[in-house]
């Protein structure tokens, strides 16, 4: 059965096409709600929210974009909630916050002569993390996930112009970050030979 | 061109999106700038380390565990939508009459915008009471006429009982 016709079908209750649209796109919304949370299981949950809300939503779609296109919307929108909730609920405990970034910094730093893949992805992962949410988003959606400048203008509900200049700044700010990682002795350009 | 402007055609290069013309000012550009080349490798390392990002797999049984929670959610929904109609029929609501207020406010007409019979022959120097003086007299003068012709069909009506 193609795409629309799975829509259509879970739009008049049918299960078991809205199960197989959700084996086809479980993955996606999986992994964009861990490149922005970096928590499996806080993952998981709001990809299973996703889904809740995406079945409840189904009637009111009409077809007029692609399912995957409005599914990656309901994301977005539903982990960009998340966050915001889990940034007000960061601000009461400030100070442990604090003194658990300046830990890891340490730890950062001191491990630069182990700069081996893992160790690479941590970097850049807590990098992303401290960028401006929207700038974490277009870096998953563009650099992460893959999708082009159109798909993403219209997940976002942007002009792609918009799209490119907020990639643009996205990525240099996270080179800016980036850079005392790769300039640091033992870890100029290591990354990239490892 | 400056080295803002090609780093920005750099970012557009990485996804291939360069026009030939931006390519080759791009590429003659960084022949001469060092800082621009340094950029690009720093600019590589990210895109590559993004990209080898491990793409995970959710925890297992996603549908089976997602099915129950459906179910669970649909003996709410209905209540689920009342509450989201209420939360946004208040305020809703209040706007509506507060439009209706003010559209009602505009077009009804001021009782102070027309003036009275009795103002306007106040402000002309006139006597109100003459007019009403006049009126009365007029009624007084209809009064008598009927009083005259009841008494004078009483009479009539008089001679017929007494002389039938």
């Amino acid at each position: 059965m193609k795409e629309k016709e799975l829509v259509k079908a879970s739009k008049e209750g049918d299960e078991e096409a809205f199960s197989i649209l959700v084996k086809n796109y479980q993955k996606k919304v999986f992994n964009m709600a861990y490149s922005l949370t970096r928590d499996p299981q806080v993952a998981d949950d709001l990809a299973q929210e996703v889904f809740i809300k995406a079945y409840f939503a189904l009637p009111r779609f009409k077809l007029r974009s692609e399912f995957g296109t409005w599914i990656y919307r309901i994301a977005v929108n539903h982990i960009k909630d998340y966050l915001r909730k889990k940034k007000k609920m960061r601000e009461i405990s400030l100070d442990d916050v604090e003194k658990k970034l300046i830990s890891e910094d340490k730890e950062l730093f001191l491990q630069e002569r182990e700069l081996i893949e893992k160790q690479k992805m941590k970097i850049v992962d807590k990098l992303i993390h401290e960028l401006p949410e929207k700038h974490q988003i277009i870096l998953t959606l563009r650099d992460i996930q893959g999708f082009s400048y159109e798909e993403i203008s219209r997940i976002l509900n942007i002009s792609q112009g918009t799209v490119d200049s907020r990639l643009f700044r996205a990525r240099r700010m996270l080179r800016y970050k980036l850079i005392p990682f790769l300039k640091k002795k033992g870890g100029n350009y290591e990354m990239q030979k490892s | 061109m400056k080295c803002k402007k090609a780093e920005r055609l750099l970012s557009r290069s990485l996804d291939g999106f360069l026009e030939p013309e931006e390519e080759k000012m791009l590429d003659e550009h960084m022949e001469n700038c060092l800082n621009c080349q340094t950029k690009t490798k720093e600019y590589h390392i990210i895109l590559d380390a993004l990209k080898q990002k491990k793409i995970l797999e959710p925890q297992p049984y996603f549908w089976e565990r997602l099915q129950p929670k459906l179910e669970e959610r649909k003996k709410f929904e209905p209540w689920m939508r009342w509450k989201w109609f209420s939360i946004r029929a208040i305020p809703l609501c209040s706007a509506l009459l507060l439009v209706f207020a003010v559209v009602i406010a505009f077009f009804l007409p001021s009782k102070s915008e027309e003036m009275s019979q009795t103002e306007t022959l106040l402000l002309r120097n006139l006597n109100p009471l003459q007019e009403t003086r006049t009126l009365l007299e007029e009624e007084r003068i209809e009064d008598k006429n009927i009083m005259l012709i009841f008494t004078a069909l009483e009479e009539k009506n008089e001679i017929r009982r007494y002389f039938p």
